[in-house]
């Protein structure tokens, strides 16, 4: 199965609807994280900083990346071991699109 | 009510298993003195018991004459009791230093004081606060575990883990009340702790108030909110009414009689299986001999012991000449519009008689020739019945020349938000064309994340907002002002902003809904345009109450006390005997004591035989507050030619 984990910054609600505005961006990227799953065969995971730190302390790559540019470098979004995005969330598209390149490509042995 | 089952009874412990028992109730109706005099009750009787108080600003020292503090404690010269002091602030701040120790190893300082700044979330705070009950809901050591404050239907409805979050944890991103990883057992935890709530054979919720209407009204709103939870209310206790050999004029016989109604109407209306009654004294409850009289009457049948002819306890030198504390002229400055729009808030527990002193100084400045709107957020919104006209969502006359009223509809509020968020969240998928995403999936989900209580908190908000932006009045007066902790909730779009201009998230376009929140608040800060007053009655839980909301208004959005109320002075003219003394002589110490605390001038309100209705009587309620009757007349407008 394929991994999709997010690395993000700290924050109340991943869910975007909190506070007097919605969060477009967090709202978003609920719904095609929800989608995603229903129709692609991986496992998503979102860890922020401020609830999951112990997920950034133990990926070593993650903290390193954090400890050197800040928090500024968050949401990084990594597909089995690849860093598919930082500083910036992929779409629902561009995640359809990078899942599919990831599942169909040979599997090395 | 069905009155088959006895006080003793709902406390006792049934069976084998740790019995549990809320009281609940507003700040200054004796809700702590009753806890004491149960926990020293069941203790005196054999049972193993623990009395937990989350109160910020205990009194349980004062009660048992020892000091107690956030460890357990055993009470000397009572066998079987313990007792503990939480601090729920401590507790907060103690949540909050867990969460950030960790992230010090990624963040500098500057990073860690961002998130620290972002957790001082009102959510926080409640959860920190379930968690106080929570830790003691495991508590096998003892036969009875008694808590002088209770979770509110609120704190219990975030708290339940609603399917989305459920949902949301599976996926293992974060919820409102914490990450998901750490919520797993959490959510057992918690689960475990609403379901006890939720037996009746294992917990009791009892219910202290006063023997008046508005503190009843409260009782039965927070009782129904509960019981849509599951949890039964069991007890009502009615706490200081009248004793009946100290009304000797007309004055007290009526309040006397008024009292009487209200504690037959709870009888007759209050769904709760048994209920008792304690006077009122002449002094306040402290010491072993009055709580073994307070619960020898609600729990064994006694009758009440009332020391009525005792010379007044509180020494001479403590008593203060209220006549100077009021001023008039500070007061009228601080009420008066200038050449802005002023906004006016009254703020306090319920049961301070805010409503009433908001109708009236509304009546004073529509008569003063101030365009006057008066608006109410309060559920309860009796403003109708204060001024004896209908008062509805919008603004609409009462009768009075310049004088407009409103209240806050809840629902209307909820649907308004809920309608403006979902439009938002369908035009911006609009506006992507291109997307293969589920709109209607998408949007269902937001729908269901509306149905959480920080929905309703915010729909709330948004309306109180909205009248910041009513047009053509001199003055705006709130009777009940947003607290220190909803207005963080305004504030913390901004701060997010702040977080997000770090550089990671964009938010996209800078909200135009953030900046009006921003204006919104610089308007409340700016003594200026705005003032806040808190109202009280001089009595140690409500000053310390209204204190700390005061602080907290203060350290969180940086707003200052205006002026405070003191409400329900008692009349000098009536009450002439050693009782009134007594009790005369205790609110000339606290009124030295707010006056000293606050150092803002001080409006004094009187003790009335009947609550002012209608125009007439609160012109002439509002003529008898210093302050009030020297409102200056509206100048004349200026026609420019």
């Amino acid at each position: 199965m394929t991994k999709l984990t997010l690395y993000e910054e700290a924050m109340c609600c991943s869910t975007g609807v909190c506070g007097p505005d919605p969060d477009d961006e967090l709202v978003e990227v609920s719904a095609a994280l929800d989608q995603l799953e229903a129709e692609f065969d991986i496992e998503v995971s979102r860890a922020n900083m401020q609830h999951d730190i112990d997920q950034f302390l133990e990926t070593q790559r993650i903290a390193d990346l954090v400890d050197e540019h800040g928090p500024s470098i968050l949401p990084i979004m990594v597909l089995d071991d690849e860093i598919i995005a930082k500083s910036a969330y992929l779409s629902y598209d561009e995640l359809a699109a990078e899942i599919r390149e990831k599942q169909n490509a040979p599997q090395e042995a | 009510m069905s009155m088959d089952t006895t006080p003793r009874e709902i406390v006792e412990p049934s069976n084998e298993d740790t019995e549990f028992v809320f009281f609940s109730g507003k700040g200054g109706v004796g809700k702590s003195t009753v806890s004491c005099a149960t926990a020293t009750w069941l203790a005196d009787n054999d049972y193993e018991t623990l009395l937990v108080t989350t109160d910020p600003a205990p009194n349980l020292s004062d009660i048992f004459g020892q000091g107690i503090g956030h460890e357990v404690t055993a009470i000397e010269g009572i066998e079987n009791l313990s007792a503990i002091e939480i601090d729920p602030d401590t507790a907060a701040e103690e949540y909050r230093q867990e969460t950030i120790e960790p992230m010090r190893q990624l963040l500098d300082d500057e990073q860690i004081e961002t998130v620290e700044e972002q957790l001082n979330s009102p959510c926080v705070e409640e959860i920190a606060a379930f968690d106080n009950f929570v830790d003691f809901m495991d508590s096998p050591d003892y036969d009875v575990v008694v808590f002088d404050t209770a979770p509110t239907g609120h704190t219990i409805r975030l708290m339940e883990l609603p399917s989305d979050w459920n949902a949301e944890l599976e996926k293992g991103g974060s919820t409102c009340i914490g990450p998901a990883a750490s919520m797993e057992d959490k959510k057992i935890q918690y689960e475990r702790a609403i379901d006890t709530l939720q037996d009746d054979e294992r917990t009791s919720f009892a219910f202290v108030g006063k023997p008046e209407d508005s503190s009843l009204d409260e009782i039965e709103r927070s009782g129904a909110d509960l019981g849509e939870l599951g949890i039964e209310s069991q007890l009502l206790v009615i706490n200081g009414y009248l004793p009946e050999s100290v009304c000797e004029d007309p004055f007290f016989k009526g309040k006397r009689e008024d009292e009487r109604a209200a504690i037959e109407r709870a009888k007759a209306e209050f769904d709760a299986d048994a209920m008792a009654t304690y006077p009122l004294q002449p002094g306040e409850i402290a010491g072993l001999d009055l709580l073994s009289d307070v619960a020898g009457v609600i729990y064994d049948g006694e009758e009440p012991t009332v020391d009525v002819g005792s010379a007044t306890d509180v020494e001479t030198d403590q008593s203060v000449d209220t006549d100077a504390l009021a001023d008039p002229a500070s007061i009228a400055d601080r009420v008066t519009p200038g050449a802005e729009t002023r906004y006016l808030f009254f703020t306090g527990k319920g049961g301070v008689g805010k409503s009433t002193i908001a109708a009236a100084s509304a009546t004073k400045l529509a008569e003063a020739g101030y365009e006057t709107l008066v608006v109410t957020t309060d559920p309860a919104a009796h403003l109708e019945d204060i001024f004896g006209e209908p008062v509805g969502h919008e603004p609409t006359s009462v009768g009075q020349a310049n004088l407009d009223a409103a209240r806050i509809d809840q629902e209307k509020a909820l649907d308004e938000y809920r309608t403006q968020v979902l439009d938002h969240v369908t035009e911006m998928y609009e506006d992507k064309e291109d997307t293969e995403i589920d709109v209607e999936a998408a949007i269902a989900n937001v729908e269901e994340e509306l149905e959480s209580p920080c929905a309703e908190e915010m729909a709330a908000l948004e309306k109180f907002v909205s009248y910041f932006q009513a047009d053509g009045y001199d003055v705006v007066v709130f009777d009940t002002a947003p607290t220190g902790h909803t207005l963080r909730l305004l504030e913390l779009p901004s701060d997010w902003k702040g977080f997000m201009d770090l550089g990671s998230l964009t938010k996209g376009a800078a909200p135009a809904k953030g900046d009006k929140y921003d204006e919104v608040i610089e308007t409340m800060q700016n003594p200026e345009k705005s003032s806040f007053a808190f109202v009280m009655y001089p009595e140690y839980t409500p000053m310390m109450e209204a204190y700390r909301a005061a602080e907290d208004l203060n350290d969180q959005v940086g707003i200052e006390t205006a002026f405070v109320v003191a409400n329900y002075l008692l009349p000098t003219e009536y009450g002439n005997n050693a009782f009134f003394a007594n009790r005369r002589a205790q609110q000339e110490k606290y009124l030295g004591e707010i006056k000293d605390r606050f150092e803002t001038p001080l409006m004094c309100a009187p003790l009335r035989q009947d609550e002012p209705v209608g125009l007439e009587e609160l012109s002439a309620f509002g003529d008898e507050i210093a302050g009030l009757s020297d409102i200056p007349e509206r100048e004349p407008e200026v026609t420019v030619s």
